[in-house]
C-alpha cells in the first residue's frame, strides 16, 4: 500500500541502498558487445586497424633500424675499447710528461682510479735466418694487452710479464716467410730496439741495443700493422726501458669518470674515452629518433583522423541504440565504457599487427640486404634492433591512442538524451 | 505459496497471485502508480508550451490502462515522466511509494532497468546482437552474466512464442514479431509494471491485435499493471481503464464499462 505519511523516510533509507544494487555491465560482456559491433561494421573496422596498423608499423620499422644501427655501431666502437677506460698519452711537445714510475703512482693514487696500465713503443729491427725487417716494438704487459683487447691466437705457451717471451703480428709472420703465420709459433727469433730519452731517461742519446733471442708464443691477428709485442718487465730489465708513452686508467667508480678524466689533464696527460664518442653517437641518432617520431606523428595524425572518424560515424549510426539502452536503464558511464573499449580495441589491434608487421619488415629488409651484400661481396651486419622501452612505449602510446581518440565519441554518447536519442533520424 | 524474495519470478506465480518486488507473489489492488499536480513545460523558439497542466492520476496494480487523445495533447510527454525518461517540470510521480524524481539519474535508470518493462513505438535493436541477445540487455545491464541473462531471454522468448527465432537477427523478422520480441524483452526482469508507447502504432491490423492479445493475456494471468498510449480506439476493449486527455489535462479517467465504450465511439 502506499503509505504517503512515511513515504520521506523511506525514500532516504532508500536512496543510498537502490542506488548501490544497480551494478551496471559486465566488463566482458562491454567487451563482447564490443567486438560485436565492431565485427557488423567490417569493412569500416579493417580500415580503420589498417590505418593505425601502418602508422605503428611505419614507426616500428624505422625506429627499430635506427636503433639498430646505432647499437651496431656502438657494440663495434666499444669492443676494443672498454667504456670504463681512459687512455693517456704523454702530452704534447710543449707539454711533455712521461708516464714513469712516479707518474703512474700519482694516477693510482687519485680518486676513482682502479689501476694503470703503460705501453712503450719504439723501433726495432727482428731477424729470422736470412729474413730481417723493421718492426714497431711495444713494450707492455699481459693486463695491458687485454685491455686494449687485442686479439692473439697461442698454441702452447704463454704471453707472460717476466718471461723473455714475444708475440707477433700475423703480417711480421708473413713477412719473416711464414705463409700460415701460426708456423711461426715456438721458433726463436732475433730482434733488438732504438733506446732513446722517449724511452729512456737514462739514454743521453739515441742508439740501437744488442740484438736479444727470444721465442714467439703468440700470433696478434686482425691488424695489418707490423709490430712484436715484449712484455714491459723485460723492456725494462733488459734494455733500460722506463718511460712509456702510452697508459690506460681503469676507473673503477663511474661516477667518478669526469673527475679523474679532468685530473688526467690537469696532470698533464693527454686523455681520450669511448664514452665521448659514444655521447655523439647517442647525440646523433637521438636527433634521427626526433626526425622519425616526428614523421611519425604526422603518419599517426592521420591514422588517428580516421579513428575519429569511424568512431563518430559510428555513434551517429547507433544513436538509436544508445537511446533503447538508456530506456532499457543503462548507466551512462557503462555507454562510455562501450565506446572507449571499441576504440581500445581497434587501437591495440592494429598497434599489434603494425608493432609485429614493422619489425618484421625491418628483419626482412636487413636480411635482403645482407642476401645482396653477399652476393656483391660486401660483408653486411645485422642491424635489426627493437629495445623492451620501446615495446613497452609502443604498448602505452596505442593505449593513450584509443583513449584519447574514444574519449570524445564516448563522452558524447554518454550525455545523449534518452529520448533525442530515440527520436534520432 | 509463499516464495522467497530472490526467488520471485513473474513466470512461476501462481495464476491468482502477482509478483511484486521485494514482497513476493501477493495479492492486492493496491495503487502501484500515483501522479500528482504533474505540470510540464517547453521553450520552443523562445515560447513557453504548457504541455501539462496538472494531471493527478491513480493506477490501481494489475489495471490495464489506455492513454488516449488527440496528437499534442501530452500523453507520450505524461508517459515518459512515469517512465522516468523525462522530468516534470512540477509535480511528483510515485511508483510504489517511491518519488521517483527525486533520485539521481543513475537512481532512475535502475528503477527503469529492474521495475518497468517498457515497449516502444518502434522497436529498437542492437543491430549486432540476436534476438535472443537483445532480449537479454536487460539482464545485461542489470550486472547480470550472460549465460544467465541469455537463459531467461530464451523464457521469455517462449513464453510470447518466439522461441524458434532465437538466433535471428532482429531486422530479419517482421514487424509484428519484432513487437513480440520487444514484449519479451519488457518482461525479463519480472516488471511492476509494463509502459507501452503506441506498440501497434505500425504493425497492420492483425498483428497489433495479436500484440494486444499477448499483453492482455499477461495482464490477466500475471495482473502486471499495463500503461499504453494508443491511437486506435479499438484497443479501449482491452482496458479496464481509459484516460482520455485533451490539450494536457485529462478529460475523462473511467473505469466504467459504457463511459468506455462512449470513449471509442467518439475517437
Amino acid at each position: 500500500m502506499l503509505n504517503l505519511s512515511n513515504r520521506r523516510l523511506t525514500q532516504v533509507a532508500k536512496k543510498e541502498s537502490w542506488g548501490e544494487t544497480h551494478k551496471g555491465i559486465k566488463f566482458m560482456l562491454i567487451l563482447y558487445i564490443g567486438f560485436k559491433n565492431l565485427k557488423m561494421g567490417r569493412m569500416r573496422t579493417l580500415l580503420t586497424i589498417g590505418g593505425v596498423s601502418l602508422g605503428i608499423g611505419i614507426i616500428t620499422f624505422l625506429l627499430c633500424i635506427g636503433f639498430g644501427v646505432q647499437k651496431m655501431i656502438v657494440t663495434e666502437v666499444t669492443k676494443n675499447n672498454p667504456l670504463d677506460v681512459i687512455d693517456v698519452n704523454n702530452g704534447n711537445l710543449d707539454n711533455f710528461i712521461s708516464l714513469n714510475d712516479e707518474s703512474i703512482e700519482k694516477i693510482e693514487n687519485l680518486d676513482g682510479v682502479k689501476k694503470v696500465e703503460r705501453r712503450v713503443n719504439t723501433g726495432g729491427k727482428v731477424m729470422y735466418g736470412e729474413s730481417q725487417t723493421d718492426v714497431v716494438v711495444y713494450g707492455a704487459n699481459q693486463e695491458y694487452i687485454e685491455l686494449a683487447r687485442v686479439s692473439y691466437r697461442l698454441t702452447n705457451g704463454n704471453f707472460s710479464n717476466g718471461e723473455n717471451k714475444v708475440l707477433i703480428s700475423d703480417r711480421l709472420a708473413n713477412l719473416l716467410g711464414f705463409s700460415d703465420p701460426m708456423e711461426a709459433v715456438g721458433k726463436t727469433i732475433k730482434y733488438n730496439i732504438a733506446l732513446t730519452k722517449e724511452v729512456s731517461s737514462t739514454v743521453t742519446e739515441e742508439k740501437v741495443s744488442n740484438d736479444n733471442e727470444t721465442e714467439i708464443v703468440g700470433i696478434v691477428t686482425g691488424d695489418e700493422g707490423v709490430f712484436i709485442y715484449i712484455p714491459f718487465d723485460v723492456a725494462r730489465d733488459n734494455f733500460g726501458i722506463d718511460l712509456a708513452q702510452n697508459g690506460k686508467v681503469v676507473v673503477g667508480d663511474m661516477a667518478k669518470f669526469d673527475t679523474v678524466k679532468l685530473q688526467l689533464e690537469q696532470l698533464g696527460f693527454l686523455t681520450e674515452s669511448i664514452n665521448e664518442l659514444i655521447k655523439d653517437i647517442d647525440s646523433f641518432f637521438t636527433t634521427v629518433r626526433a626526425v622519425l617520431v616526428i614523421f611519425g606523428i604526422i603518419i599517426m595524425s592521420i591514422s588517428v583522423m580516421g579513428m575519429l572518424n569511424t568512431l563518430s560515424i559510428s555513434l551517429l549510426q547507433r544513436t538509436k541504440e544508445i537511446g533503447i539502452l538508456k530506456a532499457l536503464g543503462t548507466r551512462r558511464f557503462d555507454i562510455f565504457k562501450m565506446f572507449i573499449i571499441e576504440s581500445i580495441i581497434i587501437s591495440f589491434i592494429g598497434g599489434a599487427i603494425g608493432l609485429l608487421g614493422g619489425y618484421g619488415l625491418s628483419i626482412a629488409v636487413n636480411y635482403l640486404l645482407m642476401y645482396l651484400g653477399k652476393r656483391a661481396g660486401v660483408e653486411l651486419f645485422y642491424f635489426v634492433y627493437m629495445p623492451s622501452y620501446f615495446v613497452v612505449a609502443v604498448v602505452g602510446f596505442i593505449f593513450f591512442l584509443g583513449v584519447a581518440t574514444g574519449i570524445m565519441p564516448a563522452f558524447r554518447a554518454a550525455k545523449i538524451h534518452a529520448l533525442e536519442a530515440l527520436r534520432y533520424e | 505459496m509463499e516464495l522467497k524474495q530472490n526467488e520471485i519470478d513473474i513466470l512461476n506465480c501462481p495464476l491468482d497471485y502477482k509478483a511484486v518486488k521485494g514482497s513476493g507473489c501477493v495479492r492486492s489492488n493496491d495503487v502501484v502508480v500515483r501522479v500528482e499536480n504533474l505540470k510540464k513545460q517547453f521553450v520552443l523558439g523562445g515560447n513557453t508550451i504548457q504541455i501539462l497542466k496538472g494531471i493527478n492520476l491513480d493506477i490501481v496494480r494489475g489495471e490495464f490502462v489506455i492513454l488516449m487523445g488527440p496528437s499534442g495533447c501530452g500523453k507520450s510527454t505524461l508517459l515518459h515522466i512515469v517512465y522516468g525518461l523525462e522530468s516534470p517540470t512540477e509535480g511528483l510521480v510515485y511508483v510504489d511509494s517511491e518519488s521517483i524524481w527525486e533520485h539521481t539519474k543513475n537512481w532512475r535508470a535502475y528503477f527503469r532497468n529492474q521495475f518497468i518493462g517498457f515497449i516502444p513505438q518502434q522497436p529498437f535493436w542492437i543491430k549486432s546482437l540476436s534476438v535472443l541477445e537483445n532480449v537479454a540487455i536487460p539482464g545485461f545491464v542489470n550486472g547480470r552474466g550472460y549465460r544467465e541473462s541469455v537463459e531467461r531471454g530464451y523464457r521469455a522468448l517462449e513464453v510470447v512464442g518466439m522461441k524458434d527465432w532465437a538466433h535471428y537477427r532482429p531486422f530479419d523478422l517482421s514487424g509484428g514479431q519484432q513487437q513480440k520480441v520487444a514484449f519479451a524483452r519488457s518482461l525479463l526482469l519480472n516488471p511492476k509494471f509494463i509502459i507501452a508507447d503506441e506498440p501497434t502504432g505500425n504493425l497492420d491490423q492483425k498483428s497489433g491485435v495479436q500484440l494486444m492479445e499477448l499483453i492482455k493475456k499477461f495482464n490477466d494471468l500475471f495482473d502486471i499493471t499495463v500503461l499504453m498510449v494508443t491511437h486506435n480506439p479499438e484497443q479501449v476493449s482491452f482496458a479496464t481503464r481509459v484516460v482520455k486527455m485533451v490539450d494536457g489535462v485529462i478529460q475523462n479517467n473511467t473505469t466504467d464499462a459504457a463511459e468506455m465504450e462512449s470513449i471509442k465511439q467518439d475517437a
